[in-house]
């Protein structure tokens, strides 16, 4: 079977992009778990649809136009929330709604071949052009040196901004780097699993890592494992069973999430008794 | 205060916030030598918390302007003069959810924390040095969620401390700690001030508490009311401005700063606030 699975070509070529987006994905959503970013990352990714019907209506480039569209929210984002009488969960419901209701307009108008409409919802990792890979790779690369520079000042910030400010540590910058970089992966994260199902790539690997993990290290490394292994078996699983890539993928990321908090709640429950 | 021989580590000049017509700090004229611990005192609401975040450059002042070591604090100098001062905010709550161990907390005081990944910031013995002065030796590999809010609080100062730095504000140190982890606490932040000729601010509600350990006073509730050096008695006249004429007066020590001869001072607890918050 597994044989079979690696000898079909549309797997084969799948299996790359898909890989990449696991690494970005998951050591992204560390910091988006941190951060509390969760809703951030559904109202961007939904934003993003907005972006996808211009780049139609003006055929322009998808990735890089949706790339551009999401940076652009995320920071508009960002510089709103941390002003007061404009709450961020409220703005991004609103961008989100509107975003989205713009995108659905601008592609109803669109000639029904050029769109892909199911597959940017729900994710066709299985349907990468070279062009495809090109962007993805460019976005790996940017969000990753990113982290690689600032993993360390976005992990305190989680913990105290309000101290490392007092240091005269940029930390304004700081926030909107985050939010762009959140944005963009965001955008790689539309091509596997769609735009309803991206905040599952960004949420659920650091999520499932967060009980076990001491430090940003260990849960950066664990959320990196769940994050590979879900991708890998996930897309095995839909070969098999020919179901949906995204979806499956995102599936058993909530499995891996359910059985680490039961763990979790075992191992616990067990050292508890023993020190009584 | 007395004339500065060395240029003074803080310095306010006619310092003011908020709109004109509803200041919450009014002309505020501050000046700090080094190794000057000055204690802060006033009702809630007085903007003592406000004029610590000025000074740190979390909010720009309306009015006037602030010298850190004989330096104007502005876009250009904020990095260079802030990386000498620490501030320890008032404790809060939920921001605790994080794994983080001990040991780790108290790095994030040190400007090398904030590298690049590859950047390995070792620095174990200053990190080593924070933990044994604040007492947490034995819980620097413990996660910091599974300790008790005094201990907690003694992990944040650990952190404002590693660094050495030449100034520290600190806002409320006290709230999470009993009576003797208080006492404490003003001890290390006095000597701290005499070794290392660190100048400290300390915002704090109980006048009486600090009395023994500050070297100054002053009180605050919108402008500067009173400045007592210690051992100096601070006018009843002050008190009522500051608290309103409802004010319950409880005797103390009279060598504490504040209190007349026949002892008076007020009950923070108990004080009515005039129209003045």
């Amino acid at each position: 079977m597994m044989h079979e699975f690696l000898a079909s070509v549309v797997m084969r070529e799948a299996l790359g992009p898909a890989t990449l987006i696991a690494v970005v994905a998951s050591s992204i959503s560390v910091m988006v778990l941190a951060h509390r970013l969760a809703f951030l990352t559904v109202g961007v990714s939904h934003a993003t649809l907005a972006g996808l019907g211009f780049a139609v209506v003006f055929s322009l480039p998808l990735l890089p136009s949706a790339a551009l569209t999401a940076i652009a929210v995320a920071l508009m984002l960002g510089v709103v929330s941390p002003k007061r009488g404009m709450n961020e969960d409220a703005a991004t419901g609103v961008l989100f709604a509107g975003a989205m209701a713009l995108g659905i307009v601008l592609l109803s108008g669109a000639n029904r071949h050029e769109v892909d409409l199911f597959g940017l919802l729900f994710g066709n990792i299985l349907m990468t052009s070279s062009e495809d890979r090109f962007w993805l790779v460019c976005g790996s690369v940017l969000a990753m040196t990113s982290l690689i520079w600032l993993a360390k000042p976005w992990w305190g910030m989680a913990f105290d901004a309000v101290s490392m400010r007092a240091m005269g540590l940029p930390v304004r910058r700081y926030r909107l780097l985050l939010y762009a970089v959140v944005g963009l992966t965001v955008v790689m994260c539309v091509k596997l699993a769609g735009i309803v199902l991206t905040a599952g790539l960004l949420v659920l690997p650091a999520a499932s890592a967060w009980l076990w993990g001491r430090g940003l290290f260990s849960i950066w490394l664990i959320s990196l494992f769940v994050s590979l292994i879900g991708t890998w078996v996930g897309l095995y699983v839909s070969y098999m069973l020919d179901w949906p890539s995204g979806a499956t993928v995102v599936l058993l990321l909530c499995a891996i999430f359910i059985v680490s908090r039961i763990t979790h709640r075992l191992v616990h429950h067990r050292e508890a008794r023993r020190h009584h | 205060m007395t004339a500065a021989i060395t240029t003074p580590a803080i310095r306010l000049n006619h310092l003011s916030f908020g709109r004109p017509q509803a200041r919450i700090l009014e002309n505020i004229n501050l000046q700090l030598e080094a190794g000057h611990f000055l204690g802060i005192v006033g009702p809630n609401g007085a903007g003592k918390s406000t004029l610590l975040h000025i000074i740190c450059g979390l909010i720009e002042p309306d009015d006037g302007h602030i010298d850190l070591f004989g330096e104007c604090l502005s876009r250009g100098s904020r990095k260079r003069l802030l990386s000498q001062l620490r501030f320890l905010p008032q404790r809060q709550e939920g921001m605790s959810g994080m794994p983080l161990r001990v040991r780790h907390v108290v790095a994030m005081g040190l400007d090398s924390a904030y590298g690049p990944l590859w950047q390995r910031a070792p620095h174990r013995n200053l990190i080593d040095q924070a933990l044994e002065r604040t007492g947490i030796m034995a819980y620097a590999d413990t996660d910091f969620r599974a300790l008790s809010g005094g201990q907690q609080q003694r992990v944040r100062l650990a952190r404002a401390l590693v660094a050495m730095p030449r100034i520290l504000l600190l806002d409320e140190p006290a709230a999470a700690l009993d009576a003797p982890a208080q006492a404490k606490l003003y001890k290390l932040l006095r000597q701290l001030c005499d070794e290392l000729d660190m100048s400290i601010v300390m915002v704090e509600h109980d006048i009486a508490a600090i009395s023994d350990y500050v070297d100054s006073v002053a009180c605050l509730n919108r402008s500067i009311h009173h400045h007592a050096l210690r051992g100096e008695t601070i006018p009843e006249q002050v008190w009522h401005d500051m608290y309103g004429n409802h004010m319950h007066i409880v005797a103390h020590d009279a060598a504490c700063i504040g209190c007349s001869s026949h002892g008076d001072g007020p009950h923070n607890n108990e004080t009515h606030y005039g129209q003045n918050t």
